[in-house]
């Protein structure tokens, strides 16, 4: 067991360091008031060579670890910004592709997705169900070698912008199959195709979750990942990565609340002297970074696991119980160490706070997760 | 276009601190950079590749531990490196330092271009590069802002305080760049996996053919004497009153007065 990262890994996450302070910086206000990132902030990713970080150099990509995206990921995440999410999307949709896609299907999606001319996403929640495939209800109904969707997603990040999406629908003919749920990639330009405004959610500005609405949007057979019925364990494969993805994040999150809090104990004078004198906030501290350290390395595990080719649908549904809670309880502890301060905008621990919330529901709810690892552990013969 | 761009990796000194009893550097557990104005001539250089062709070769004399450096500089995507690392060169002085890099400049082939960062944020005197240039008989352009080739002559617009100059010269030639001039781009993260899989050739003493007299310690005619951080010294303060304007005018009387401006 080896718990030092290579000399690549350590130069990428100066990169990405670098690229957090050169690109993101100077946007990040923007981003807060607008709602919205730049157009352009998926080629600044794509330039930094941040997009396709798995897939291979044949289609584009990097061909690197999924342990080096979630180190890059985590810098990104320390800057407390939703950036990382157009990102994270770019990737997994493509990781998707990559392992699912047709030749056809990989030799027309994966270069753009790498090259930054298009924006990805990966679309399953309806506004009747997040969690149960069983429930959803948009359909594609064949014609000819054509399919036609009809139906509306929601909460889908980036559904908005231009490029191409993952979307699992109900296989209209196999309704009441098995596998009746089909992925589909769909190009966000179609016929038919329109998304909503940006759901105004309680942290992560920018991250442009909309609902996306179907009308009679013909897609392709040959756009079909996998088999057709066969898209729920796809979907199961994406979603345990991006759990181990988020993971990362919320890592991120967490170092940046302590690295503020350390921060701000020096320089807050109480009683005459910097708060940091008193026990009680060095005893906050050093919980804090002991649990932010557990989180990390049970991340990079996860991510070890997945490179190793390993099973990981337990064991990231395991990892996001204990980082989303944990790195939660972390963002309230800084809030908390700021006093007042941290409950003003004007200070980054209240936006800590708001964003490190999401992880709880995003893609499987910490209850789902408890579900999927407390009936494995039931089913273990051990 | 071939280019050499010298680089020096030195502490970073947003990080370091000085001992107050012995007055030196506090090295210990202080990261190592690249020299920034170097990250900016390697990015020049870059930029000059990618507009006229050629390859960007990196020079680096330092202990084994300046490989990273040239690690860093190949993920930002130069195509060579060649390090110079011998007990002989240790305790160079600038003297001693061009000289060597000279050596090593001969050794390494053609080159039209030499780029240097203007100066070391270790050291400060910014006179490795001009040193370098005149060793190997080259023109020098220092300051640089901006390079270009224009019929086979580099030009570059200098820097000097308020002014700016538009120099010219035959190449080959020296520049040595402002930090400002070339933002350093983030090393992509294809290039950085490619940058560990090059060869970085290690050139000792003896691969130089000069003379040993003149290496290291024993051929830096500077000797340092002394680090100290000069005392405080405590001083009267000023507070001038009235309006913004007048507060302003009383400041600039005040500062001519001093033959501070
Ligand atoms: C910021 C943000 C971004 C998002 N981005 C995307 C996206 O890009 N693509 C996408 O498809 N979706 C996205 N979503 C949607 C998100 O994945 C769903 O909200 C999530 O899966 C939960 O679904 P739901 O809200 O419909 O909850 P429901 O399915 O209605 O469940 C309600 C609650 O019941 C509990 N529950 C449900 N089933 C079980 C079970 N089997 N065992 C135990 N408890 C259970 C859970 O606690 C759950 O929170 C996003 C949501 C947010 C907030």
């Amino acid at each position: 067991m080896d718990f030092n990262l290579s000399p690549e890994s350590k130069m990428m996450v100066k990169a990405a360091k670098d690229f957090c302070e050169k690109e993101i910086s100077p946007i990040m206000d923007s981003i807060i008031e607008n709602n919205d990132y730049p157009d352009d902030l998926i080629t600044k990713f794509a330039n930094a060579r941040m997009l396709g970080l798995v897939v291979p150099k044949e289609y584009g990509g990097v061909g690197t670890t999924n342990l080096n995206i979630i180190l890059i990921t985590e810098e990104l995440g320390k800057t407390g910004s939703v950036c990382a999410y157009p990102m994270l999307m770019n990737n997994s949709t493509a990781e998707t592709i990559d392992y699912w896609g047709s030749e056809d299907v990989k030799k027309k999606f994966l270069p753009p997705l790498c090259d930054g001319s298009a924006y990805a996403c990966t679309a399953f929640t309806e506004p009747g169900t997040g969690s149960d495939p069983r429930a959803l209800t948009t359909t594609a109904v064949p014609d000819g070698d054509d399919f036609i969707i009809n139906g509306t997603k929601r909460y889908i990040t980036g559904g908005n912008k231009k490029g191409y999406g993952v979307f699992y629908v109900k296989d209209e003919i196999m309704k009441g199959e098995k596998g009746d749920v089909t992925a589909f990639v769909v190009d966000k330009s179609s016929e038919g195709y329109s998304a909503s405004a940006p759901w105004s959610l309680m942290g992560l500005e920018g991250m442009n979750c909309v609902d996306v609405f179907f009308k009679d949007v013909r897609v392709p057979g040959s756009s079909i990942l996998g088999e057709r019925g066969n898209g729920f364990p796809i979907l199961l494969r994406w979603i345990a990565g991006e759990r181990i993805q988020q993971a990362a994040y919320m890592v991120g999150l967490g170092q940046a609340a302590l690295d503020e809090s350390v921060k701000y104990v020096k320089e807050r004078i109480v009683g005459g002297k910097p708060m940091g004198f008193m026990q009680g906030f060095q005893w906050m501290l050093s919980e804090m970074k002991g649990r932010i350290d557990a989180c990390r390395y049970l991340t990079y595990r996860a991510a070890c696991l997945q490179d190793d080719g390993k099973q990981i649908a337990i064991d990231s549904s395991e990892l996001k119980i204990f980082v989303t809670t944990t790195i939660q309880e972390i963002t309230r502890m800084a809030m908390q160490i700021h006093g007042s301060y941290g409950y003003s905008k004007e200070y980054k621990v209240e936006r800590l706070f708001r964003y490190a919330a999401h992880a709880g529901v995003v893609a499987t709810s910490t209850e789902l997760n408890k579900t999927i690892a407390g009936s494995a552990l039931l089913k273990s013969k051990r | 276009m071939n280019i050499i761009v010298c680089i020096k990796q030195v502490p970073d000194v947003t990080e370091v601190s000085w001992d107050p009893e012995t007055g030196s550097l506090i090295r210990k557990g202080i990261p190592s950079i690249i020299n920034p104005d170097d990250k900016t001539a390697i990015e020049s250089a870059l930029q000059l590749k990618e507009r006229y062709g050629g390859e960007v070769t990196v020079l680096s004399m330092g202990p084994s531990q300046v490989e990273e450096a040239l690690r860093e500089a190949l993920g930002m995507g130069v195509d060579k490196a060649i390090q110079l690392t011998s007990k002989e060169f240790a305790g160079s002085d600038t003297w001693a330092t061009s000289y060597t890099l000279g050596l090593a400049v001969k050794k390494a082939g053609q080159y039209e271009l030499i780029i240097c960062g203007k100066e070391a944020i270790d050291g400060m005197t910014a006179q490795v590069g001009p040193q370098l240039a005149e060793y190997l008989g080259i023109p020098q352009l220092t300051y640089a802002m901006n390079i270009e080739v224009v019929d086979s002559k580099v030009r570059v617009k200098q820097k000097l305080g308020d002014l700016e100059r538009l120099l010219e010269s035959p190449m080959p030639a020296l520049i040595t760049v402002e930090r400002e001039a070339y933002p350093p781009r983030v090393a992509p993260m294809d290039t950085i996996l490619e940058a560990y899989g090059k060869e970085i050739p290690v050139w000792k003493s003896d691969d130089l053919n000069g003379d040993g007299d003149n290496l290291g310690l024993k051929g830096s005619p500077t000797k340092l004497r002394k680090v100290y951080t000069p005392k405080l010294i405590k001083g009267k303060v000023e507070m001038f009153e009235g309006g913004p304007e007048e507060v302003a005018h009383k400041f600039v009387d005040k500062l001519k007065e001093k033959y501070i401006i």
